[in-house]
């Protein structure tokens, strides 16, 4: 991994079209401003890895348990 | 033409049915491909079905079955690439993960799926509001939902959203 050193109010360039700069330092806390082109996707990781794992999970479901799920669902609660 | 899938067997449909997903879905950026698929024994979840993987298939439902105060902005970069003026123009579904206990199920609010009908083109929008969770569960307000309306239908009918109905498994009869 290509690790940089920035100052606030520094930036770093990624091919002609993404720069990410830092905005605000405040204790354990950087925030930072990406300008990107808007079909570039960026999300925060933990965000990304949590949709990514349910997208996995629920890739596997199984229809027989998605059937009894609508049948229990059909049920009323007692 | 035909799609094979690991679930529903072998499933005739036409190229139109079939959804591009430009970037894929989450994880799955390499699949572009799916289509709706309707089992007729299941009276409540669609499938969303990759064509090019035969074992990739996710259940969907659509919001206002379970969150009716789902007021949702759709970032304008998404709708551009759906081809849509308005969010309303499109169909809305979620994600739905079922565990083995069913009244644990979740539902992705935070990442829906957005489809433009006509254009069959589709996308799994992340959105920014952070009090929108992953897995938000809906069991109770769903099973609420089917009860008190036990003459509804609740599957996205058909022939308006481009589902396509597989066999019915004698097999899977309950």
């Amino acid at each position: 991994m290509l690790v940089l050193t920035r100052k606030l109010g520094e930036s770093i360039t990624i091919d002609d079209n993404i720069k990410i700069r830092v905005e605000k330092i405040r204790g354990k806390q950087v925030r930072l401003g990406i300008e990107a082109p808007k079909e570039t996707r960026i999300y925060r990781e933990e965000v990304y890895n949590a949709i990514k794992e349910q997208n996995e999970e629920s890739s596997q479901t199984n229809p027989d348990l998605a059937r009894a799920a609508a049948k229990l669902l059909k049920t009323e609660k007692k | 033409m035909r799609v094979k899938t690991s679930r529903f067997g072998e499933v005739e449909l036409s190229q139109d049915d079939i959804l591009e997903f430009s970037e894929g879905l989450l994880g799955f950026g390499q699949l572009r491909r799916f289509i709706v698929l309707d089992d007729p024994n299941d009276e409540i979840f669609a499938w969303l079905q990759s064509c090019e993987n035969p074992d990739i298939a996710f259940p969907i439902l659509e919001p206002e079955l379970f969150a009716g105060s789902y007021a949702i902005e759709i970032p304008r970069s998404d709708l551009e690439a759906l081809h849509l003026d308005a969010q309303k123009d499109g169909r809305l579904f979620n994600i739905i993960t079922i565990p083995k206990d069913p009244t644990q199920m979740t539902a992705n609010m935070k990442a829906p799926i957005l489809i433009n009908v006509k254009k069959r083109l589709a996308r799994q929008c992340v959105l920014q509001d952070n009090s929108l969770q992953i897995r938000e569960p809906i069991f109770i307000k769903l099973q609420q939902r089917v009860v008190q309306n036990p003459e509804t239908r609740f599957k996205p009918d058909a022939v308006a959203i481009g589902a396509v109905p597989v066999k019915r498994a004698p097999e899977a009869e309950m």
